[in-house]
C-alpha cells in the first residue's frame, strides 16, 4: 500500500442510487392528506409545521409533484363539499352568517396549505404550469361554494334582498354584507362585476323606477326634487360601506337616469310646479336644485335652458306687443329692465351663472324687444325721463348703473339708428329748455353710445353740447359789449349748429317791440364776431318769463312759449283782440296759434286769457280779453311746455320715413365701399358684407340692398358680368 | 405679231385681260348691284332729307308685304346697324342690303326668312335683344323706356316665341306702380328669365339671387295670383 500513488482527494456525487421506497410517496401524502384534514377540522394546532413542509418539499423532490397536487385538489374539495352543504341548511339569517364564517375558516386553512406547500407552489407549478395553490383554492370555493345550484341564486337574493330592506329604512348588518361582498371581489373581479354588480344595478334600476314613479305621482316638481336628490347621497355611501368603488360611478348613473333622466320631461313641464312657475315666483333653491341635478344627465340643461327661453320668449312678446303697455313708454322700458334683472338673479342665484344660459337669456331679449317697432323710441323717452328728472339726488355710482342698464337694452336693438333720431330730438329738448337733471349723467351716457357705436354715432350729439356751451359764452361776450343792456328785457340766445340738431322748420312770427331791439342787437354782434354765416332765430322753440299784473293785483310770473309772449304782449295796448287781429299782429301760423291760445284761454289753472265765447276750440270769430280773476296758488306759473312726449302715429309715421330715407345712402355707401375695394364680387357675398357693415347701425333689407345695387347699375358706378350673371363689377 | 410671242404674249395678255375682264366684271357686277341699292334706296328716301323716314318706311314694309311692327323689319334694321329709330340712312341701307346680297325688291323679300333664321339662331338673339332696346332710345342720354313702348317692344321682339311669359309681363308692367320706366338691365334680365326659368311653375326661380327686383315682384304677383 506504501506503493499506491497519492490521488488527488476528489469528492465525488453520491452515487448511490437511492431507492425510493414506492410507497414512500404513499405515505408521505397520508401525512399531508391527513394534515389537510385536521387543519379544516381547526385542528391545526397539533401539526408540526416543520415536518409538513419538509414532506411536501421530499415529494417534489422525488418527482411526486403530480400526485401531491391531485390530492391537494381532492382534499380540498372534499372539505369544500361538506361545507357547501352545511351551508345549504342554514336557515334564514344563518345562512349569510354561516357562509361568511366558512369563508373566513377557508381562507385560514388555505393560508396554511400554501405555507406548508410553498416549495411545490414555486416549483412544480411554475414548471407546468398549474393554478397556484392560493388561486386553486379560491377557485375551487367559487365552483364548490359559490356556485353550487343550491347557494348561488340564494346567495344572491339575500344579499339583494338586504340591500332593498335597507333603501327602505331598516338597518341591516353592514359588516357582514361587506365581508360576503368582497369575497366577491376576492374571487375575481369578473365574478364580482357579474355574479354580482350586474343583478344588482338591474335590482336598483327596479327599484328606483318604482321609487320615482309613485314620487312623480304624488308630488309636486319641487318636493320631487328634493326627493331625488337623497338617492344620490345614500348610494355613495352604500358603495363607501360595503361595495366595490368601482361601482360607485355605474351606480349612480343608474339612478340619474331612473330618477332624472326619465322624468326630465315630465318634471320641468309640470303645472303648477314645473319650471315656468318656478320662474315666475322666483323659486331660487328648487330651481338651484334642478340645475344641479339635471346637469348630470345628458341633454338635462338643454332642456331646462329651452323651456327657459321659450317662456322669456312668450313672456316678452306679450309684454311688448300689449297695447296697454305700449301707453307709458318708461313703464314699459321699466318693465323690460325689471324682467331683465329677475332673470339675471335667476341666472346668478340659481343657474350658477351658466354662460349658456346667459347667452339664451341675451337672444330672448333680443327677439322681443325688436317685435315692437317703437322699442328705440321707448328707450329714449325712458332716458329723457331719467335725465330730466328720474336721477335727481341718485349717487354717481347708481346713475352710472341705471345707465348701464339701459345700454344693456340698447345692445338689444336692431334699428340703432331710429334710436338715435329720437335720442336726438329728445336731447335737444332738454338742452333747450334747461331741463337736465345733471350734466355728467348726460356726458356719461354719450360717453357709453360713443364705446358702443363709434364716433359718427355720437360726434353730432357731442356738437349740441358744444353749442350750449360755446352759446353761453357768446352772450357773456355779448352783455360785456352793451353794459346798457342790463337795465330792461334779458335775452338769452342759443345758437345751434345746423346739421348737429335736428331739424325743424324756421317759423318766422313778429316779435314785440321790446324783444326784436334786442335780438337786433344780438344778431349784429354775433355777425360782428362770425363772418359768413347765417342766424335765423327759431321763433317756434324759444321761452319767456313775463310778469304780469292781473285786475285784482295779483302778480305772477309767466314762463311761456315765444309764440305765447308775442300773444300776452299785444295786450299791453289793446283790452281786447280778435282772433283775426291777433293772427294778423303776431303772423303765427294758424295751427300753432290755434294751439298756442288754446293753452291760454281753455285750459283750468293756465288761463290767463278768457274767450269769447266759452268753447273749448278756437275759432277764427273768437275775441280774448285778459283774465282779470285768474288765480293761481303759485306766483310762477308755467303754461305751455315742450317737454318730449310720445309721438302721435302720423309723427310717428314721418320720423319712420326719414329714417327710411336716410338709410338708402348709407346702404350705398357700404355697397360702394365694399365694391371698390373687392372689384368683383358676387350678389350673395354683397347682401352678406352690407347686412354686416351696417349691423351696429340697423338690419339691412336684403330686397332694400337689392334695390339700391340696381341703382348704383343705372347710374354707372356697378355693372353686371357679362357671362356670369351673379357678378357685379366696380366700374372705376 | 409673231404668232409664238403673240401666243405668249396674247397668253399673257389673255390672261391679264381675263383677270382684269374678271376683276373688271366683278366690279362692275358689285357696281352695278350698288347701283341698284342706291337706286332702291332712292325710291324709298325723302327727298330733301336723303334719308328713309317713317313714311318711307312703310312704303317698303307694304312693298315687301310685311307689317311695319313685324319683327323682320326690326331685324332688317339690326342687319343695317340703323341707329336711328323710324330712319335708314344711305350708308345703313347700303350696309343692309349688301349683307343680304339684296338689290331689288323682290330679292330683299327673299331674303327676309333667310335673315329671320340668322337673327333666330342663339348667339345673334341676344344681340338683337339688347339692340332692340337701344333702338328704342330715342334721345339723346335716354337709359329707359317707358312702360307702354317697352310693352309693344316685347310683343314684337318675344311674342312668337315666349308667348305665355310676354303676356303675363305685359298685365304686370300695366299694373304694378314701382317703375315707370325699364332700363337696360332689367330688359336683359326679362330675356335671361324667359330662357332659363320653367315657366309658369317658376320652379328653379330663386329671388335670392341677383335677378333685378321688377322680376323678384313680377314672380310674386304671379304666386300670388296661382295659391
Amino acid at each position: 500500500m506504501s506503493n499506491q500513488k497519492k490521488r488527488n482527494f476528489q469528492i465525488e456525487a453520491f452515487k448511490q442510487r437511492v431507492v425510493v421506497d414506492p410507497k414512500y410517496a404513499d405515505k408521505t401524502w397520508k401525512i399531508l392528506e391527513h394534515a389537510i384534514h385536521e387543519i379544516y377540522n381547526h385542528n391545526a394546532s397539533g401539526l408540526s409545521f416543520e415536518e409538513l413542509y419538509r414532506n411536501a418539499y421530499n415529494m417534489v423532490l422525488h418527482k411526486y409533484g403530480d400526485k401531491l397536487y391531485t390530492g391537494l385538489v381532492t382534499t380540498m374539495t372534499f372539505h369544500l363539499k361538506e361545507i357547501c352543504k352545511s351551508i345549504e341548511e342554514a336557515q334564514g339569517g344563518a345562512f349569510l352568517e354561516l357562509l361568511n364564517r366558512k369563508w373566513n375558516d377557508h381562507n385560514k386553512a388555505l393560508q396554511m396549505i400554501r405555507d406548508i406547500l410553498m416549495y411545490m407552489d414555486r416549483t412544480y407549478v411554475s414548471t407546468t404550469k398549474k393554478t397556484h395553490v392560493h388561486e386553486l383554492g379560491l377557485h375551487l370555493w367559487r365552483d364548490n361554494v359559490v356556485y353550487s345550484s343550491k347557494i348561488q341564486t340564494r346567495l344572491l337574493n339575500t344579499l339583494l334582498d338586504l340591500v332593498h330592506k335597507e333603501r327602505t329604512g331598516e338597518v341591516i348588518d353592514r359588516v357582514l354584507m361587506r365581508n360576503v361582498i368582497k369575497m366577491f371581489m376576492d374571487l375575481g373581479e369578473s365574478v364580482y362585476q357579474d355574479d354580482f354588480e350586474k343583478p344588482f344595478l338591474e335590482a336598483s334600476a327596479e327599484f328606483y323606477k318604482v321609487e320615482s314613479m309613485e314620487f312623480i305621482e304624488s308630488c309636486d316638481c319641487g318636493e320631487y326634487l328634493k326627493k331625488a336628490e337623497k338617492p344620490l347621497v345614500e348610494e355613495v355611501e352604500r358603495v363607501v360601506n360595503y361595495l366595490d368603488a368601482k361601482s360607485e360611478a355605474k351606480i349612480t348613473s343608474v339612478v340619474e337616469r331612473e330618477m332624472i333622466a326619465n322624468h326630465v320631461q315630465r318634471l320641468v313641464h309640470m303645472e303648477n310646479s314645473g319650471l315656468v312657475n318656478m320662474l315666475l315666483n322666483d323659486k331660487y333653491e328648487d330651481m338651484g336644485r334642478m340645475y344641479s341635478l339635471f346637469r348630470r344627465v345628458a341633454n338635462g340643461l338643454v332642456t331646462v335652458r329651452d323651456v327657459m327661453t321659450l317662456h322669456l320668449r312668450e313672456m316678452g312678446k306679450q309684454l311688448v306687443t300689449d297695447p296697454e303697455k305700449s301707453k307709458d313708454p318708461v313703464e314699459f322700458v321699466q318693465r323690460l329692465l325689471d324682467e331683465r334683472d329677475k332673470y339675471d338673479r335667476i341666472i346668478n342665484m340659481a343657474f350658477n351663472n351658466d354662460k349658456t344660459f346667459q347667452n339664451a337669456l341675451n337672444s330672448s331679449f333680443e327677439y322681443f324687444v325688436n317685435l315692437n317697432t317703437r322699442s328705440p323710441e321707448f328707450i329714449s323717452l325712458f332716458v329723457d325721463d331719467k335725465l330730466r328728472k328720474g336721477l335727481k339726488g341718485v349717487g354717481e355710482e347708481d346713475v352710472d348703473l341705471i345707465l348701464d342698464k339701459v345700454m344693456m337694452l340698447f345692445r338689444y336693438l336692431q334699428e340703432k339708428d331710429v334710436f338715435e333720431k329720437y335720442y336726438k330730438q329728445h336731447l335737444a329738448k332738454r338742452l333747450l329748455s334747461g331741463k337736465t337733471v345733471s350734466d355728467d349723467a348726460e356726458r356719461n351716457l354719450i360717453v357709453k353710445l360713443k364705446t358702443e357705436c363709434g364716433y359718427q354715432f355720437t360726434s353730432k350729439l357731442e356738437g349740441m353740447f358744444t353749442d350750449m356751451k360755446t352759446s353761453h359764452d357768446t352772450l357773456l361776450g355779448f352783455y360785456n359789449s352793451h353794459p346798457e343792456l342790463s337795465e330792461g328785457p334779458t335775452l338769452v340766445v342759443q345758437v345751434l349748429t345746423t346739421g348737429s340738431w335736428p331739424t325743424q322748420p324756421t317759423i318766422q312770427c313778429n316779435l314785440p317791440a321790446e324783444v326784436s331791439v334786442l335780438c337786433e342787437k344780438f344778431r349784429s354782434y354775433y355777425l360782428g364776431t362770425h363772418t359768413g354765416r347765417r342766424l335765423s332765430w327759431q321763433t317756434n322753440m324759444g321761452t319767456a318769463d313775463i310778469k304780469a299784473v292781473f285786475g285784482k293785483g295779483q302778480k305772477h310770473e309767466l314762463n311761456v312759449s315765444t309764440f305765447q309772449m308775442c300773444v300776452l304782449m299785444l295786450f299791453n295796448n289793446s283790452d281786447r283782440l280778435s282772433y283775426k287781429e291777433i293772427e294778423q299782429a303776431t303772423e303765427i301760423p294758424a295751427p300753432d296759434l290755434k294751439r298756442c291760445l288754446q293753452s291760454m284761454a281753455c285750459v283750468k289753472g293756465k288761463n290767463v286769457l278768457r274767450k269769447e265765447p266759452m268753447s273749448k276750440e278756437i275759432a277764427e270769430e273768437d275775441w280774448f280779453v285778459v283774465n282779470d280773476r285768474f288765480a293761481s296758488k303759485f306766483y310762477k306759473v308755467k303754461i305751455g311746455t315742450v317737454v318730449a312726449q310720445k309721438e302721435t302715429e302720423p309723427e310717428k309715421q314721418e320720423t319712420r320715413q326719414r329714417v327710411e330715407e336716410d338709410r338708402k345712402p348709407q346702404i350705398e355707401a357700404a355697397i360702394v365701399r365694399i365694391m371698390k375695394s373687392r372689384r368683383v364680387l358676387d350678389h350673395n357675398n354683397i347682401i352678406a358684407e352690407v347686412t354686416k357693415q351696417l349691423q351696429t347701425r340697423f338690419l339691412a333689407n336684403p330686397t332694400e340692398i337689392k334695390k339700391r345695387i340696381e341703382s348704383l347699375i343705372e347710374r354707372d358706378f356697378l355693372e353686371r358680368d357679362n357671362t356670369d350673371r351673379k357678378l357685379y363689377r366696380y366700374l372705376a | 405679231m409673231r404668232r409664238s410671242s403673240s401666243k405668249k404674249k396674247s397668253g399673257q395678255s389673255t390672261e391679264s385681260v381675263t383677270t382684269d375682264l374678271f376683276r373688271s366684271a366683278s366690279s362692275k357686277a358689285s357696281n352695278k348691284e350698288m347701283d341698284r341699292i342706291d337706286h332702291l334706296f332712292n325710291q324709298y328716301a325723302n327727298k330733301s332729307s336723303s334719308l328713309i323716314d317713317p313714311e318711307g318706311i312703310e312704303e317698303l314694309c307694304s312693298n315687301l308685304e310685311v307689317s311695319h311692327t313685324d319683327i323682320r323689319i326690326l331685324m332688317l334694321a339690326w342687319k343695317m346697324k340703323a341707329e336711328k329709330q323710324g330712319y335708314f340712312t344711305h350708308e345703313e341701307w347700303r350696309r343692309g342690303l349688301k349683307a343680304l346680297r339684296a338689290d331689288t325688291i323682290n330679292k330683299l323679300k327673299k331674303a327676309l326668312p333667310e335673315l329671320e333664321k340668322e337673327v333666330r339662331r342663339p348667339s345673334n338673339f341676344a344681340d338683337f335683344y339688347a339692340y332692340a332696346f337701344c333702338y328704342c332710345l330715342t334721345e339723346e342720354k335716354q337709359k329707359s323706356i317707358d312702360i307702354e313702348t317697352i310693352c309693344q317692344l316685347l310683343e314684337i321682339v318675344m311674342g312668337s316665341t315666349f308667348r305665355a311669359q310676354v303676356d303675363y309681363f305685359v298685365e304686370y308692367l300695366k299694373i304694378q306702380n314701382d317703375y315707370k320706366v325699364i332700363n337696360m338691365d332689367q330688359w336683359m334680365g326679362l330675356y335671361r328669365f324667359c330662357n332659363e326659368i320653367s315657366f309658369p311653375d317658376m320652379g328653379n326661380y330663386n329671388p335670392e339671387l341677383a335677378w333685378p327686383l321688377i322680376l323678384d315682384n313680377f314672380v310674386e304677383w304671379i304666386q300670388e295670383k296661382q295659391a
